[in-house]
């Protein structure tokens, strides 16, 4: 059997069984290549399930759409190892119960898709340390390695003209599992705290302020990147900032369900290398 | 008497447009991302994509722009109005989408006020549309009753010729006429075989789903709440189309002196309708997914008997999630009236 009917006779279960009141997975798109989130409650709809090497999306951020899991209920979801950690991060920060997660865990690796054992999120830890203790030294980004070799200056004038073209539409935030604010603090407007004008300067206050709210939250889904309409490459600030956690502070965002938030926590030998 | 304009012709004729003092825009790609963008020769144009990532939409209506400035002081109040600069324009190679787009939205722009700001621009741009030969999944303006080669909003339409040498010339009003006599002897009189236009299936059908809107019991439908499930709220949709046309005023400074701008907003964020007390109107997804269709298919063309969708598709193109305006309308339009 493929992964995908595997995968499809166990949401059938978990529906039939009554395990979980809704599957969160993948169907097809609008064209051959593109794949849209599925949200599955009979054991029919499953029917329509596609898993396959062209569901990369995390769809973690559907787990706290408003009311969801308010009766209690179980809720089934695909996840890559990205998605387990921005799961355990919602639950360290207290969003959601990771008792009423179950999940259905894959890979995609090289335009490879395996299945991962596990169904709790607990289950993929060993997984999660391994990857910690695989982060590259060095970026093998090409464009990042670039950026890195750029002066302070020639850097600014590179975000500069990224950001410029920047409108402000806030898909990044939207598509982002870790922007879950309820009223993000450009939203909030009495006062309005930080300018919505999408002028460069804008552009900029909105990115860098985004930036700070992710550093050790940002697992590298590469969502934000992709809903970007205008291409901007979102996912290298966020993979600065967390190469910058893990070396400053040994932090990897979403080891598990307990790990502090890494800005909001203090320990005696955390490094301090500027304020006294 | 019909005339062609070559190819090769072309950088003469931009060269011609911008000693006239014209500001010369046209479809650009810049690695990852191509929009509308002022030219300084025709090597920078790209002539070949589909359409830009972003329409054409921006260049009348800015994503940001400064309306007054204003300083109050003990007794008094000084406000400055901002008025865009003057700037000619011509815009050379945009697609028919794009301009109707502006032509749906004059009507807006015009009703009760006069926006300065829209029709100073429009105004002093002149669209010179190219029709098109191709299209890709997503393009479906034959569904909103246009097609590849609508004149709607254009002030010259070029139809491309089948060896790919130029366009034929067709001059639709006063302002095209100027800037084409601009480059009179750069084109060359006569008429050759016409490529065909695009093929751009049509995807739904457009009369039922608007019967369909305007019943008032499929208002409270549970159909709005299926269909918008997987939508994230962002504005892009809203932002890449041409005619969505929302905005909101910021003042940007402190009590005493700052600048009043108007910024691009949303039918698609929640706060866009929330009010100071807190209680939203549209206080779900599915209500603010509603309205987008709602106002484009009924409400728009109920004041002004014009659909606010051009067919570019960008909506659904550019989703995040795989939504847009075509899949929602085609399961409507298999919906019972
Ligand atoms: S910032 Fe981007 S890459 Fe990081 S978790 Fe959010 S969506 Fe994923
Ligand atoms: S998705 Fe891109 S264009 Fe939209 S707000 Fe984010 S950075 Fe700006
Ligand atoms: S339909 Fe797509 S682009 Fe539009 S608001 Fe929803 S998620 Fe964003
Ligand atoms: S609604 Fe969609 S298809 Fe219609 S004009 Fe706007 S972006 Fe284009």
């Amino acid at each position: 059997m493929t992964i995908q009917e595997t995968y499809k006779t166990r949401a059938k279960e978990l529906l039939s069984s009554g395990r979980v009141k809704m599957v969160v997975g993948y169907k097809a798109g609008s064209t051959p290549d593109r794949r849209r989130p599925h949200f599955i409650r009979t054991p029919e709809e499953a029917d329509r399930l596609i898993l396959d090497s062209a569901c990369i999306a995390n769809l973690s951020g559907y787990l706290i759409t408003e009311g969801l899991l308010s009766d209690e209920k179980s809720v089934g979801i695909f996840l890559k190892p990205d998605g387990v950690r921005s799961l355990n991060i919602l639950a360290a920060e207290s969003q959601l119960n990771i008792e009423q997660i179950v999940v259905l865990g894959f890979d995609v690796n090289n335009n490879e898709i395996t299945a991962l054992k596990g169904e709790k999120a607990e289950d993929f830890s060993t997984l999660i340390e391994s990857l910690k203790e695989h982060v590259p030294q060095t970026p093998g980004n090409p464009l990042l390695e670039r950026i890195e070799a750029m002066n302070a200056k020639e850097r600014f004038a590179f975000w500069e003209a990224e950001f410029s073209r920047c409108i402000k539409c806030y898909a990044c935030r939207q598509a982002c599992p870790m922007c879950y604010c309820r009223r993000c603090i450009v939203d909030c407007n009495q006062p309005q705290w930080v300018n919505t004008s999408s002028h460069t300067l804008g552009n900029f206050e909105w990115n860098i302020v985004r930036a700070f709210h992710l550093s050790g939250r940002c697992v590298g889904c590469g969502n934000c990147d992709r809903a970007c309409p205008v291409n901007i490459p979102l996912r290298l600030i966020n993979a600065k900032m967390a190469h910058e956690v893990l070396g400053a502070f040994d932090h990897f965002a979403g080891m598990s369900q307990t790990q502090e938030p890494v800005l909001a926590s203090f320990k005696k030998d955390d490094s301090e290398t500027f304020i006294l | 008497m019909t005339r062609i304009l070559l190819r090769d012709k072309l950088d003469n004729c931009v060269a011609r447009w911008r000693k006239a003092g014209l500001t010369v825009i046209g479809p650009v790609k810049k690695e990852t991302f191509s929009s509308y963008a002022a030219v300084e020769n025709a090597a920078e144009l790209d002539l070949s994509m589909i359409m830009p990532d972003r329409s054409i939409k921006g260049l009348f209506f800015p994503q940001t722009e400064p309306m007054l400035h204003y300083t109050i002081k003990k007794q008094a109040l000084d406000i400055k109005d901002f008025t865009p600069p003057p700037e000619k324009r011509i815009i050379f190679g945009a697609r028919p989408c794009d301009a109707s787009g502006m032509a749906i939205d004059d009507p807006l722009f015009g009703w009760d006020y006069k926006d300065n700001f829209w029709f100073q621009r429009r105004n002093e741009t002149v669209i010179v549309t190219i029709a098109c030969t191709k299209a890709d999944d997503f393009c479906m303006c034959t569904s909103l009753k246009l097609a590849p080669d609508s004149t709607k909003g254009s002030d010259v339409m070029l139809r491309p010729l089948q060896n790919n040498r130029g366009w034929l010339v067709e001059e639709l009003t006063d302002r095209g006429r100027d800037a084409f006599n601009e480059i009179a002897d750069l084109l060359q009189d006569g008429s050759e075989p016409e490529a065909s236009i695009a093929v751009v299936p049509e995807k739904f059908d457009l009369d039922a789903c608007v019967t369909w809107l305007q019943k008032t019991e499929n208002f409270e439908s549970t159909f709005w709440k299926e269909i918008s499930m997987r939508c994230i709220g962002c504005a892009s949709c809203t932002f890449l189309c041409p005619t969505c046309h929302c905005f909101d005023f910021q003042d940007e400074g402190d009590t005493y002196s700052g600048i009043r701008r108007k910024n691009w907003d949303s039918c698609s964020f929640a706060l866009f309708t929330m009010h100071t007390s807190g209680h939203n109107p549209r206080a779900t997804q599915s209500a603010r997914w509603r309205q987008r269709i709602m106002h484009k298919f009924n409400y728009f063309p109920g004041k002004f008997n014009v659909n606010s969708c051009s067919g570019c598709g960008r909506c659904s193109r550019q989703c995040p999630v795989d939504m847009g305006i075509t899949e929602t309308l085609q399961a409507i339009s298999t919906l019972q009236p």
